[in-house]
């Protein structure tokens, strides 16, 4: 088990999300991750790897039965345990 | 009670086809207007059915209740205050999960609710098979399965809203979080107890714990000491998780969700791939979705070109052929001069432009948006507009900006935040539209060469990076990303993309028609009274010095703000000619073309902004704009005249 950014999985691949990283405490904005978790993008769920556009693009990711685009700076900051 | 009359609001996540059921339930008697005081549709409706005068509110497609955007406080805000009698909840069934997460959002809204289960065929054709009997139980609410592009369990569903109403709308099983989670809610709805709530008390319970800013600042108010405790207990709750309190709630809500789905629904194994999945993957591919992309775009304004300039045409010349009546009955005078160069004209002009151009082009747009295309495109497109400080959705309205941009700024409105709408919106303006189109290849394209009308799209282009990249900077807030669903690929329901087309054409000629219709009558009138000559004559250190321009354009670019194509036309009939050559230089066509593309958007897209960011900031983009082209078109006209540039 690694832990690496979710943007270094592989096409394919799968991780569990293991954190978020972003000082969002309570009471403080935290729009974009409050979004992220609202799209179920949680701690302990699992994501896969679909797509990653070229030239630092987005990533898409397959996500509690759906497919998620999500840009590369945000993707960067969500932190996947995957088995390797 | 004599009048019986119903109110009934659709929430549900985008691409659900909540849309598509609104249409089916409402028919064409539909009212598209804006929330009071806020840019976000309203969509309402009114059927009759068994003895009721039902109402139906479309709210906009979110996927949280939380304070995100100004479209989930509109919708909690509504559901919370205006009580409607019922609250439907469409349902994508192939995404059931996530779907739920927002039900039972709405549940602890304490919403009056029933559920649609739509897209169940969809669902099954990916191998999901779901007992809505059983959704039923575990949530305590009604639910009937739909196919809404097919008609499909619209009437049972209608059925079931007003039995559900009539037998008094059933209690919805509240879920439970973890037991640390739920003895602090239990507190907190302790302190708050007697407090005067427009929400349920629980919910507003779990909102403090979620950090909630616009529950904080209500509570404040009411009560500072639960307030003081919620803050106190969320960080408990972060101490014993490890995680940010609101992180640790969503993630309980979306467990439970993942669980009820689990339970209800069977996942068939050994399913072939779907066509619409290898659309998908052939349209975000690496390499080969850039020029398909191009291809659907450029087909697209191939399309919309080749149709509205030939119906253009026709119109045109059906419509001036009337003039010869108008001069029989008015005569020549002033008056016919007014009525038909002002006030007819001005009309003219709107028939041949908006029925022409615009019906395919919202047509070609809501095929491409509803089959799910332009969810693709805007992923492809993610890092080029991450440059200019957006996201790829901003690429929709862009795209649109070509047309015209009067859609392209009510379209900013896809964009999550103000700021991302605002900055989307000065982007928009600046993009070379149809008409603008039209000067510069009527002068530059035809005259100077296609090479030269390519060298003002990349001038353009290179404005619009710079000027993007310096709002940007000059705009506070947040930094904005691309958090986006991309919908599987559907065909697109038709009736909802004529009806779609037809609220659209009619929001534009609302803005446009009076405007132009004015304008052209006041323009008229000023020229009759001869102040043309001083108007150019005032203008002339601007045009002639400055830009180096004939004088006479001075006037011309004031017509412009009409319709920018008006610029070419008038230029011709002021200088008698449509043999430009002879009588600009070919800079001054190039500077002509560049700072028509540039100097302000026309007067309906002036009216656009001021509905989408007001008075205001409409001023200050149309302000900007002119001071930013005179000042480019003498730089570069300086430049390329110290060059030799195009001095042949």
């Amino acid at each position: 088990m690694v832990e690496v950014p979710l943007t270094d999985l592989r096409e394919g691949e799968t991780g569990i999300i293991t954190s978020i990283k972003a000082g969002f405490g309570h009471g403080k904005r935290w729009g974009l991750l409050k979004r992220l978790v609202d799209m179920g993008l949680t701690p302990g769920t699992k994501v896969t790897m679909v797509k990653s556009a070229p030239l630092n693009g987005p990533v898409e990711i397959y996500v509690r039965g759906y497919r998620l685009a999500l840009g590369r700076g945000m993707a960067k900051r969500i932190t996947v345990e995957v088995q390797r | 009670m004599t009048e019986k009359r119903l109110r009934i609001a659709l929430a549900g996540n985008a691409n659900v086809g909540k849309s598509v059921i609104f249409n089916q339930l409402t028919g064409l008697h539909q009212h598209i207007g804006n929330w009071p005081g806020k840019t976000v549709e309203k969509a309402e409706g009114t059927l009759h059915f068994r003895g009721y005068t039902i109402d139906v509110i479309d709210l906009p497609g979110i996927y949280s209740l939380s304070t995100f955007s100004l479209e989930e406080l509109i919708s909690r805000e509504y559901i919370a205050a205006e009580k409607p009698d019922l609250v439907i909840n469409v349902v994508d069934a192939s995404a059931l999960e996530r779907n739920l997460f927002f039900t039972l959002q709405l549940i602890e809204l304490e919403a009056p609710l029933i559920m649609a289960l739509n897209q169940i065929d969809m669902a099954e054709k990916k191998g999901i098979k779901i007992d809505h009997k059983k959704l039923e139980e575990v949530l305590g609410i009604p639910v009937v399965p739909t196919i809404a592009v097919r008609g499909k369990g619209i009437y049972e569903l209608l059925n079931k809203a007003i039995e559900t109403i009539e037998k008094g709308v059933p209690r919805a099983n509240v879920i439970k979080y973890g037991v640390e989670i739920e003895e602090r809610i239990e507190k907190l709805i302790e302190e708050l107890k007697g407090a005067q709530l427009k929400y349920p008390v629980r919910w507003v319970a779990i909102k403090l714990l979620e950090g909630d800013e616009q529950v904080e600042r209500e509570i404040r108010k009411i009560s500072p000491r639960a307030l003081k405790l919620a803050e106190k207990l969320a960080s408990e709750i972060e101490r014993i998780h490890g995680h940010p309190c609101p992180t640790v709630i969503t993630s309980e809500r979306y467990e439970a969700a993942g669980r009820i789905a689990r339970e209800v629904q069977r996942i068939l194994p050994g399913i072939k791939p779907l066509i619409s999945e290898r659309i998908h993957d052939l349209t975000t591919h690496k390499i080969l979705g850039y020029p398909i992309m191009v291809l659907v775009v450029l087909g697209a304004l191939q399309a919309i070109f080749t149709f509205g300039g030939f119906t253009s045409e026709i119109l045109g010349t059906l419509l001036y052929s009337y003039e010869p009546l108008f001069e029989s009955i008015l005569g020549l005078g002033p008056l016919k001069v007014i009525v038909w160069g002002g006030l007819m004209e001005g009309l003219i002009a709107n028939i041949t432009i908006a029925l022409p151009y615009l019906i395919p082009f919202y047509l070609i747009l809501y095929i491409l948006e509803d089959s799910g295309y332009l969810a693709r495109a805007a992923f492809l497109m993610d890092t080029i507009m991450h440059k200019i400080g957006l996201h790829g959705k901003a690429f929709i309205p862009i795209m649109l900006g070509y047309g015209c941009n009067v859609p392209a700024c009510l379209g900013c409105r896809i964009m999550e935040t103000e700021r991302e709408r605002l900055l989307t919106g000065f982007v928009v303006t600046l993009i070379p539209c149809a008409a603008r189109t039209a000067v510069i290849l009527g002068l530059v394209g035809s005259f100077l060469g296609i090479q030269w009308a390519l060298a003002l799209y990349i001038i353009n282009l290179a404005i619009v990076f710079i000027l993007g990249r310096i709002a940007f900077k000059m705009l506070p807030g947040e930094p904005t990303a691309l958090i986006m669903e991309m919908p599987d690929y559907k065909i697109p329901h038709a009736k909802t993309v004529l009806k779609q087309t037809w609220f659209r054409l009619w929001e534009f000629l609302k803005i446009s028609f009076p405007l132009i219709i004015a304008s052209s009558t006041i323009i008229k009138l000023i020229e009759m009274l001869g102040f043309l000559d001083s108007i150019s004559k005032a203008l002339s250190p601007i045009t002639v010095w400055w830009l180096g321009l004939p004088e006479i354009t001075g006037v011309i670019l004031i017509f412009g703000v009409l319709r920018k194509e008006l610029t070419l036309i008038m230029l011709a009939s002021l200088l008698g000619t449509t043999d430009f050559q002879s009588i600009l230089t070919p800079l001054q066509m190039f500077i002509f073309a560049l700072v028509v593309m540039l100097y302000i958007p026309c007067v309906a897209t002036i009216a656009a902004c001021v509905r989408e960011f007001g008075w205001r900031r409409a001023l200050v983009i149309a302000l900007v704009e002119i001071l930013f082209a005179i000042l480019a078109g003498g730089i570069i006209y300086r430049l390329m005249a110290a060059f030799n540039m195009l001095s042949g």
